[in-house]
């Protein structure tokens, strides 16, 4: 099969790709959508070790990551809806009332 | 007889201590009559004790300064020396105290002025009267501050403060030297007596007598303002007229002098040391009177006059008199104060006008003082006869009969200063009393001019303390300090070339400035309006006064300036300040960061997470 | 002929996370990411594990995608202008650090597990996923559904009508 390093090298590059967008884009939704990259990237890393050792935990830990992405998604999109209605905005500049 | 001696001391400062304490509520007579009196008792017991003197007595007041073997005493030390000089310096201050009733009346920090002048009198008679080195700087940094305080008396006026300042300052150079020299004897002898420190001064090897020798020298210049310290005196007179003629005429600026007179047997052990001595006395007399001549306002001549004849004294010293230089001392005193009482008259008559060019006519209109200025003039000229003949004779000889070609120069310096000085003393005769008067004089209080009139006649006739064989006297004065082993024996004064020359030089110098003053009127117009050149350099007392500021001052000012500025506020204050400064700044910088703008935060998440990253990929 | 296959995959799936990742429109952006996770998910069955690869398919790409293109097309929100500034202060902070990451990643993958033998050709069953699963991981089980509920509860009071 594939050496286990290149499996890695594939999680590291999704992992980039991720925080790139995390870091770049204004529109609050992609940078949801960067975060789930990087969560994604993440799980691939988890099954990879768990079959290299041939242990079921990786995988049970796959799908409690899964289970947090999807919690975490419709909390951060009721965030999004709420803070919408009120700034009529998506973009995260808008939201700097924390600043002193 | 010894037990007058502490009356001698103890009047004065009493009399100082009365007025400063109860003055101000006493009415203005009784504070001047405390002040006179006070002076004249110590003149009245300085005398009883000099006529009762069988020979040197040490009178021990109390116990001042004991420290282990260091023993300075409050002892009175009376002998030839210090009694005349004690009946001399209260005797002149007792006449000088009575003119300034007269003087002082229209001023009203009376009470401050006599309390100063009690406290230099008693200032100068611990000086004088001193029997140990310790106790002799005493009462010589007791006259530095007296003279500070009586030249700055009207310190509102800052030129007159700063004149003030400045004497202290120049004196204190000379008193550093003085300082050390005390100190460096006791550790050489360990003495501070000054008769022992001269008796042991044989043990003293000889560089470190030529060392002392120049030291004391410079201490000397300090207070008898000989070059190249004589920086002070012509602004001196920005004090009264009567301090000035106390001070800087009869006592303070003899202190030098009379210093190197105490220490002669010490001193007389260098030959380098005396040749220095005599340098300084006759540079020094020179360049000041060559600087009288170019001198407008009356009391700066009388100034740089005071600055040679105590060039004389010094120069006599340093050729190896004791005798000559004291009698000097004493006949200068007399005809010296006489011209600066006579002058401060001059200058109330000319209401408050200095500038001698603008007086003129007086001879008529004052005629008693015109007499007792024209004694005192004479007597600074040497005119024959007068005391100031006899006593300049005596150094003169002292320095001609000396031997070497170095103190014949010496002589030669001091005969042609002589005829500088029959000159200008005769100018300042001539410019302020006769020709054609320009203002009508104003009425001046009968005390000021009748104090001129003892003045005048011991200026005129008191050549006989100590006048030579060949006139008839009997030198008292020298047989005095002779036989009490205070001076050396040496030639005889009264040499009758000698004489005839310096009568020559008088009758030169008077047929010069009759000349030109009196036989040329046009003449005297045209010097008053020539300030350029020659006149204006002597004017400037050859520029000295420049060169110091150029040389010392400036550097200093400018060295405080940039310690004061750049260092004190900029970098010890400032930095402080600074500090706070940085802090805020990198405050406000980190502040920065917090934009409230998501974005922003995302990163420094990110930037945590790479650190991190890079932390375990580097490890 | 597998791993050529896991090459063509890994190629699929970084070209369509990095077009996903440089949309203007956000919906192309998950259309795209859809297609990065059916990569994904063929990546993990080919590797023997058969149940995430389904699990990737119906929750991430079913339920989490469909629910932001809900949120999309609910919102009705305009693409928000460009930002505004210099190129490389725009794209220089992320470009950077993300090397940084990636450098670091790889360097640790490649010195920590260069000697790791690849993974077998092992393959872990449903069944012995289920097991483990439910014996050994209960308590974690019951926790995540906790979190579920808490999730639950939150997107409904933030999603509340005033």
């Amino acid at each position: 099969m594939v050496p286990l390093t290149h499996i890695m090298a594939l999680a590291g590059v999704l992992f980039f790709l991720g925080a790139i967008c995390v870091v770049v884009r204004r529109n609050v939704l992609f940078i949801l959508i960067g975060v789930e990259i990087m969560l994604n990237a993440a799980g691939l890393t988890f099954v990879a070790a768990s079959l290299r050792w041939g242990a079921p935990e990786g995988q049970i830990f796959v799908l409690f990551l899964m289970a947090m992405a999807a919690s975490e998604v419709s909390v951060g999109l009721a965030l999004v809806v709420y803070a919408h209605r009120r700034k009529k905005s998506v973009d995260v500049d808008d939201f700097n009332e924390m600043k002193d | 007889m010894t037990s007058y001696v502490p009356y001698i001391l103890l009047l004065p400062i009493a009399g100082a201590a009365f007025n400063i304490l109860a003055g101000r509520a006493l009415p203005r007579r009784a504070v001047e009559a405390v002040a006179v009196f006070a002076v004249f008792g110590s003149c009245v017991f300085a005398v009883m004790a000099l006529y009762g003197m069988t020979g040197p007595v040490d009178v021990m007041l109390f116990d001042w300064i004991s420290f282990g073997s260091f023993t300075a005493p409050f002892t009175a030390r009376l002998d030839a020396i210090s009694a005349t000089m004690a009946v001399m310096v209260t005797g002149v201050s007792t006449l000088i105290h009575i003119y300034s009733v007269g003087y002082m009346a229209d001023d009203d920090g009376y009470v401050r002025f006599f309390a100063l002048m009690n406290l230099f009198v008693f200032s100068m008679l611990t000086l004088v009267l001193a029997g140990n080195l310790p106790l002799m700087y005493l009462g010589w940094e007791g006259v530095g501050f007296c003279s500070y305080g009586l030249i700055g008396f009207w310190y509102q006026d800052t030129e007159k403060a700063t004149a003030g300042r400045k004497a202290f300052i120049v004196t204190r150079v000379g008193d550093v030297a003085f300082g050390v020299a005390v100190i460096w004897l006791y550790q050489l002898t360990g003495q501070t007596a000054i008769a022992a420190i001269n008796q042991s001064a044989q043990v003293i090897p000889a560089a470190t007598v030529t060392a002392i020798g120049l030291l004391l020298l410079f201490g000397a210049t300090g207070k008898s303002a000989q070059l190249p310290l004589t920086v002070w005196l012509p602004d001196a007179m920005a004090g009264p007229t009567p301090v000035s003629a106390l001070i800087h005429a009869a006592t303070m600026v003899t202190a030098g002098v009379y210093l190197l007179m105490r220490m002669y047997p010490l001193i007389s052990l260098s030959g380098t040391a005396m040749a220095a001595i005599a340098a300084v006395g006759a540079l020094t007399a020179f360049y000041a009177a060559t600087s009288a001549l170019g001198q407008t306002d009356i009391k700066r001549v009388l100034a740089y006059s005071t600055i040679s004849q105590i060039g004389y004294m010094v120069m006599g010293v340093g050729a190896g008199a004791v005798a000559g230089p004291l009698f000097h001392l004493f006949s200068h005193a007399f005809f010296k104060a006489l011209l600066f009482l006579g002058a401060g008259y001059v200058i109330k008559a000319m209401h408050e006008e200095q500038d001698i060019f603008k007086m003129g006519g007086l001879m008529y209109r004052t005629p008693l003082v015109f007499v007792c200025f024209l004694s005192g003039a004479l007597a600074l000229a040497a005119v024959p006869g007068t005391s100031g003949f006899f006593s300049k004779d005596e150094i003169l000889s002292a320095a001609f009969n000396n031997g070497s070609a170095f103190y014949t120069c010496i002589w030669a310096i001091g005969e042609l200063t002589a005829f500088i000085t029959t000159v200008y003393a005769l100018r300042l005769v001539y410019l302020v009393f006769t020709g054609e008067s320009k203002k009508t004089p104003a009425h001046v209080s009968g005390l000021m001019d009748y104090t001129l009139i003892p003045l005048a006649l011991l200026s005129l006739a008191g050549g006989a303390i100590n006048a030579p064989e060949s006139w008839g006297g009997g030198t008292k004065l020298s047989e005095a300090l002779i036989s009490q082993g205070l001076a050396p024996r040496q030639f005889e004064g009264g040499s009758f070339g000698l004489q005839a020359l310096a009568v020559l030089i008088t009758v030169a110098g008077f047929a010069t400035v009759h000349y030109l003053y009196a036989v040329n009127p046009k003449l005297r117009e045209d010097m008053a309006a020539r300030q350029a050149g020659l006149m204006a350099f002597l004017k400037d007392g050859w520029g000295l006064d420049r060169l110091y500021h150029a040389a010392f001052v400036a550097p200093y000012t400018a060295a405080s300036r940039f310690l004061w500025r750049d260092f004190d506020e900029g970098l010890i204050d400032d930095s402080l300040d600074n500090l706070a400064l940085a802090t805020a700044k990198v405050g406000t910088w980190m502040r920065s960061s917090v934009t409230g703008r998501m974005s922003t935060y995302l990163v420094s998440v990110f930037l945590g997470a790479a650190a991190l990253l890079a932390f375990f990929a580097i490890r | 002929m597998n791993a050529l296959i896991f090459y063509i995959l890994a190629g699929a799936a970084t070209a369509s996370t990095a077009l996903a990742v440089s949309r203007r429109e956000p919906v192309h952006a998950i259309i795209y990411l859809i297609a990065s996770f059916f990569s994904l998910s063929l990546i993990f069955y080919m590797m023997g594990a058969p149940l995430i690869a389904a699990l990737e398919v119906i929750i991430y790409a079913g339920a989490i995608m469909v629910l932001f293109l809900f949120i999309i097309m609910m919102l009705e929100m305009g693409s928000p202008r460009p930002r505004q500034g210099p190129f490389w202060r725009v794209w220089g902070p992320a470009v950077s650090l993300s090397a940084v990451i990636l450098g670091c990643s790889l360097s640790l993958f490649f010195t920590g597990l260069k000697d790791a033998p690849a993974p077998g050709p092992g393959f872990i069953s449903p069944r012995a996923f289920g097991s483990a699963l439910y014996t050994h991981h209960m308590l974690a089980v019951e926790v995540v559904s906790l979190l579920l509920l808490f999730a639950l509860v939150g997107a409904l009071y933030l999603g509340r009508r005033e």
